[in-house]
């Protein structure tokens, strides 16, 4: 018997809060003793949890790569980003006139744009040939150069259109990345079948949060000024004391509220696009499906953020393992790929660790995109 | 006992015969007959409740092992290194120990190491990248203060004094060091890297007599004459850096090296604080001024944070040691009988300066001739 007879859940993850909590500590303790040098190590140990606990098909996946490429990776990104990254921000303004400083750091930030997107290529290219399936590795072929720059065209018109064309960059980016995306020797496909649109779905969700955005933007101001102005005649009125932290604590409900809001008006798109983007994808026949709903996801989400922003980030893995989580035991497969014909991966292996991902530090630590 | 076991070669497990041995480990596929010495083989489950056994060798030809978690027993007594932590690839305690050191290494050459060396960076420091400095400086203090046109004769006649006082104790950037009276709604007065010392009309609104302000302008002059502004970037700029490349590039670096050259950056050590009082009494007492007028405005400025509250302190004022020891060290210092260093006449003007502080005392004694 092979292990090819599917069990009744497809993809499933065992990961335990506290075993994934109790991790994370560790970590986040040690990270903290080495002035944060010890994020390579902490980043693979979370990884080897994660994955090891994430099963398809009954068998789990493996994550081989180590402490060491990630540091090599690092490494390497020094003079890459942070020579050229300390110039500008330091040497620059007293070498240079103020205007010319000023044009370089501009440059700096547009320059970030596909710089940043070509790390999450690079990132997302090692993350995967570092992960095997039954001895099976997967991997990313394709030009991280050719995604940056087709992810700044898509920037700009995001830009150009005020945001209306995000739910399409989203989908070119997904379409993109799973295009080159690999299992063995056998490529993923991104498919649209009948003539839908591609963002089939993703329209209304995106209004909705866009107008919620917008609503947000004007009464959380207005709102803060409106409690700020009540206070204020209270206090000028004498009968309340004035506590020091008021304004703080005014500012930080406003945060919050806007923050909680933002989350709550885009979960739904959220919530559409990760489904939609999963129905597209498709592995020798066998399609995809996600089943992310906008209440448990914005709750998985908001708890979260809850983890990142009490932990100051230290905690960030925690909040990757529960999407992970929340993602995998939603996920299944149509059909079933055919295995025994699926022979290992001939793409090279990434040997630059995830280099510009550290100094973006694009997963938080998670380990995840 | 039976396992399943992937060849590498496709993505299927199979079943397989496998017998530990004190010598190998024998897998029976089929007709084939595989053996694996202990030493060569690591885990990659990370404890997910299986065994799954590979080879160390590079490259991995992707072949794995799974065993039930039920075979502990069995394994552990014919190798028992894969059932310590190591065998998952978790570090040993002489990697976090070396992380340790590693870190801390990096922490005080950047952080003790470039502090010790600032004296002599900060005078290695080409003038160009001084004057540029000064630059943005000069940017921060036009922001918020007003240059007087009609202080141009107060200007001369503390430039002149200050002149004095230099000649007498040879400081050598007498020649380059420039007064300059401002309209701010503050005290202060500070040094910037161009060796312009910046008062403002609310700091002479403060000193009731001449000797009180010489106190502080003698203060201004020593931090430029032992170069603390200059070290003080090197110092700041060095921490930045140090911090960007051990954080990842998240910003806080910059932050630290742009407040550096910003005024907020322009708050010196507790030993550059007590340098600039000792070196400052000793042109006083050089230049046969009294220290007592600098003690009795080390008073006001205690008595000024007392009522102002400690948030936003300016330069001069902020400084530790506390106000207080400083006045008593002054006091311990001052000679009695010295006339005091501008006549009554120029003091007039000096106090009339951007049209006079607004918090002007007008019960101010003029001094003596």
């Amino acid at each position: 018997m092979t292990a090819e007879a599917a069990p009744s859940q497809t993809f499933a993850h065992s990961g335990k809060f506290f075993n994934v909590l109790g991790l994370a500590l560790k970590n986040a303790g040690l990270t903290i003793i080495t002035l944060t040098m010890y994020r390579f190590w902490a980043r693979t140990s979370m990884r080897r949890r994660l994955w090891s606990r994430t099963w398809v098909m009954g068998d789990p996946l493996e994550y081989t790569g180590s402490a060491g490429e990630l540091f090599r990776g690092f490494l390497i990104s020094l003079p890459c980003f942070f020579l050229p990254a300390i110039f500008v921000f330091y040497i620059a303004p007293v070498a240079l006139e103020a205007v010319w400083a000023g044009w370089l750091t501009f440059g700096f930030y547009v320059l970030s744009v596909p710089l940043i997107a070509a790390a999450r290529y690079w990132m997302r290219r090692y993350q995967l040939s570092r992960t095997r399936w039954r001895g099976i590795k997967l991997g990313l072929a394709g030009s991280a150069w050719g995604f940056a720059a087709a992810s700044w065209g898509w920037w700009v018109l995001q830009l150009l259109s005020l945001g209306w064309y995000t739910p399409a960059a989203r989908i070119n980016r997904a379409r993109m990345m799973w295009e080159n995306t690999r299992f063995g020797d056998q490529p993923f496909q991104f498919e649209v079948q009948n003539g839908e649109s591609p963002q089939k779905g993703m329209w209304w969700p995106f209004a909705f949060g866009w107008v919620g955005m917008a609503v947000i933007g004007l009464a959380t101001p207005i709102a803060a000024g409106a409690v700020s102005a009540y206070v204020a005649s209270q206090i000028a009125t004498g009968e309340v004391e004035y506590p020091a932290y008021l304004p703080v604590l005014i500012g930080l409900s406003v945060l919050a509220i806007g923050a909680l809001g933002w989350l709550l008006v885009w979960a739904p798109y959220n919530a559409a696009a990760m489904n939609r983007i999963a129905s597209l994808i498709t592995i020798d026949g066998a399609r995809f499906k996600l089943r992310a709903k906008t209440i448990s996801l914005f709750a998985i989400t908001l708890l979260g953020w809850i983890f990142v922003i009490f932990s100051l980030g230290l905690l960030a893995p925690v909040a990757g393992f529960l999407q992970v989580r929340y993602i995998l035991n939603r996920l299944e497969l149509i059909d079933t790929p055919r295995f025994a014909e699926i022979g290992q991966s001939v793409l090279r292996d990434s040997d630059s660790g995830e280099s510009l991902g550290d100094a973006f530090d694009l997963d938080m630590g998670v380990g995840v995109i | 006992m039976h396992a399943r076991y992937a060849d590498g070669r496709a993505a299927i497990f199979s079943d397989v015969d496998v017998e530990l041995t004190p010598e190998k480990l024998f897998i029976r596929h089929g007709a084939r007959t595989i053996d694996w010495d202990y030493a060569d083989l690591a885990r990659a489950d990370d404890d997910n409740g299986r065994i799954v056994l590979r080879q160390k060798r590079k490259p991995d030809t992707g072949a794995r092992l799974m065993l039930g978690g039920w075979y502990d027993d069995e394994l552990k007594a014919v190798a028992p290194h894969l059932m310590k932590p190591r065998a998952q690839g978790v570090e040993g305690r002489l990697t976090v120990a070396a992380l340790v050191t590693a870190a801390w290494s990096l922490a005080g050459a950047f952080l003790v190491g470039i502090p010790f060396a600032a004296d002599p960076l900060a005078r290695a420091m080409p003038e160009k990248y001084r004057t540029q400095i000064a630059d943005i400086s000069w940017t921060q203090v036009n922001n918020f203060t007003v240059q007087c046109p009609d202080s141009d004769d107060a200007a001369q006649i503390l430039n002149d004094l200050a002149y004095r006082i230099m000649e007498r104790s040879n400081v050598a950037e007498r020649d380059e060091i420039w007064i300059t009276i401002a309209d701010a709604d503050f005290p202060n007065a500070f040094a910037l890297p161009d060796n312009s010392i910046i008062v403002t009309d609310e700091l002479i609104g403060m000193a009731e007599q001449p000797d009180e302000l010489v106190g502080v302008l003698a203060h201004e002059i020593a931090h430029i004459e032992h170069n603390h502004i200059m070290k003080n970037v090197i110092r700041q700029i060095g921490a930045g850096i140090f911090f960007d490349v051990v954080f990842g590039g998240a910003g806080a670096g910059q932050a630290i090296a742009i407040a550096s050259v910003n005024l907020a950056g322009l708050r010196y050590s507790r030993g550059d604080e007590s340098d600039a009082d000792a070196r400052g009494m000793d042109y006083l007492d050089a230049a046969g001024i009294s220290t007592a007028g600098i003690a009795r405005m080390f008073d006001r400025f205690e008595a000024y944070t007392e009522a102002e509250g400690a948030g936003d302190i300016p330069t001069m004022l902020s400084s530790h040691p506390a106000s207080r020891e400083r006045a008593i060290a002054a006091r311990a210092r001052a000679r009695e009988g010295l006339p005091p260093s501008l006549s009554a006449r120029d003091w007039r003007i000096v106090q009339q300066a951007c049209g006079g502080a607004d918090t002007l005392n007008e019960d101010a004694a003029p001094a003596a001739d």
